[in-house]
């Protein structure tokens, strides 16, 4: 830890994040002009140690001069180029709405709080991926709740309103499925598994097979049957042929016991 | 067939504030097609919120990969929630033990700390808050909050 003992400013780098190359600084105090040589000296040390995401942690300061915000703007810009980046976490009321004033909200990224800004670094640099799963009881009405999930899902990560839309018909119909053929009555559950990272998202929806439905699924899931196969007046199948349009990989496992589709749909926007 | 009373609805989710929205509008949506007001889902979406942004503040203990666990079970005349996290901290166990359990009677609004809102919002919304702290840390909050209208579906 360095500090400043007449303002009384300290930094604080620490590592104990999991990953080498992030750094979180945790700066404490009123951050002035006379700051400025210790911000300075602590970006270079992490350049030194070649870790070049560095999370500025905020919750501790007090106010920030814009002396110090175009430091701190320099030094973005370096980590940057060296295929990181400089993020602010943790950010007070008043020390936000401050940098919002400056307009440095347009070049940094803010995060809530240093875990916040550590998962959009897995996110963005490690591919990482977000799974949710929900178990929902076997009725129709619960179909649209879960298809608007899976939209508002992709969006808030990002994804375009048109890749949301077409995320969203593919649970619509898959859910509607499992609704509708699988084992109906009171206990039975759907039960989907949402895993979405920057470049695609998975689904995996399975319930209980209704024993009466089994040999007709299998028929209709045949790899035989093509897309082109679903005519004009023939109303089965044409979810599935529908799920196969919009999605990149489609698998159907059908069995006495349960039925699970997994789908998944690559980023195209 | 029309939805029949109790249901659950189980979801995990990771330990990450940004997945939150989606889960309670999920959660509002479905009360809303079971026949609830959109004024009680509205206050049931609120509960969940800030239930869920506590498990993950302050109780995955700075674990990435650690996961939520949210169970709603539905009754005709009741909404109750579990949501279960990772494991706190002891000292943000203590905190929310006080935070649940120190202030027996409602507090004035005035009178809460910036970091206590959240739960004091869960507490005028609910009848019944219960905190479960097990021998790993490992915690769990109970909320049961009854509906408003007259007529509920049989």
């Amino acid at each position: 830890m360095v500090m400043d003992k007449k303002s009384s400013l300290t930094m604080e780098i620490s590592s104990d994040e999991g990953y080498a190359e992030v750094a979180v600084l945790r700066v404490c105090g009123a951050l002035d002009f006379s700051g400025i040589t210790m911000l300075s000296n602590v970006f270079e040390k992490l350049f030194g140690e070649a870790r070049p995401y560095v999370i500025v942690d905020m919750a501790g300061i007090e106010s920030i001069c814009s002396a110090a915000l175009g430091e701190f703007m320099g030094y973005r810009k370096r980590f940057v180029e060296q295929g990181g980046n400089l993020v602010f976490a943790g950010l007070a009321g008043n020390v936000r709405s401050k940098l919002t004033l400056l307009g440095a909200n347009k070049i940094f990224s803010f995060y809530q709080d240093v875990r916040g800004a550590v998962n959009a670094y897995r996110w963005d640099y490690k591919k990482h991926s977000k799974s949710v799963s929900i178990a929902f009881p076997s009725f129709l009405q619960f179909v649209p709740p879960v298809r608007q999930f899976a939209s508002r899902l992709a969006k808030q990560n990002g994804y375009s309103a048109k890749d949301a839309f077409r995320i969203e018909t593919i649970v619509d119909e898959v859910c509607n499925n499992a609704v509708e053929h699988g084992e109906a009555g009171k206990g039975s559950e759907v039960e989907i598994k949402v895993s979405i990272n920057k470049e695609k998202i998975a689904l995996s929806v399975s319930n209980k097979s209704d024993p009466d439905k089994v040999a007709v699924l299998k028929e209709l899931v045949k790899p035989a049957m093509p897309v082109s196969h679903v005519g004009d007046d023939d109303k089965r199948g044409r979810g599935l042929a529908l799920i196969k349009m919009l999605s990149n990989e489609l698998d159907v496992e059908i069995t006495e016991r349960g039925t699970s589709v997994h789908v998944t749909k690559l980023r195209e926007e | 067939m029309d939805v029949t009373f109790p249901y659950t609805i189980r979801v995990k989710l990771p330990s990450d504030l940004e997945v939150i929205p989606p889960i309670r509008k999920f959660i509002s949506e479905i009360l809303v097609v079971s026949g609830f007001s959109a004024k009680f889902a509205f206050r049931s979406e609120i509960i969940v919120d800030a239930i869920c942004n506590n498990a993950i503040s302050y109780g995955s203990a700075g674990e990435a990969e650690s996961e939520i666990e949210v169970s709603c079970e539905v009754y005709s005349d009741r909404f109750e929630v579990v949501v279960k996290d990772g494991g706190g901290s002891a000292p943000n166990i203590e905190r929310l033990k006080e935070a649940i359990g120190a202030r027996g009677a409602k507090s004035p609004i005035e009178e809460i700390e910036s970091t206590g809102m959240g739960l004091e919002i869960v507490r005028l919304l609910s009848e019944t808050m219960e905190l479960s702290v097990d021998e790993n840390n490992l915690t769990s909050i109970h909320v049961v909050r009854k509906r408003e209208d007259v007529n509920p579906p049989a």
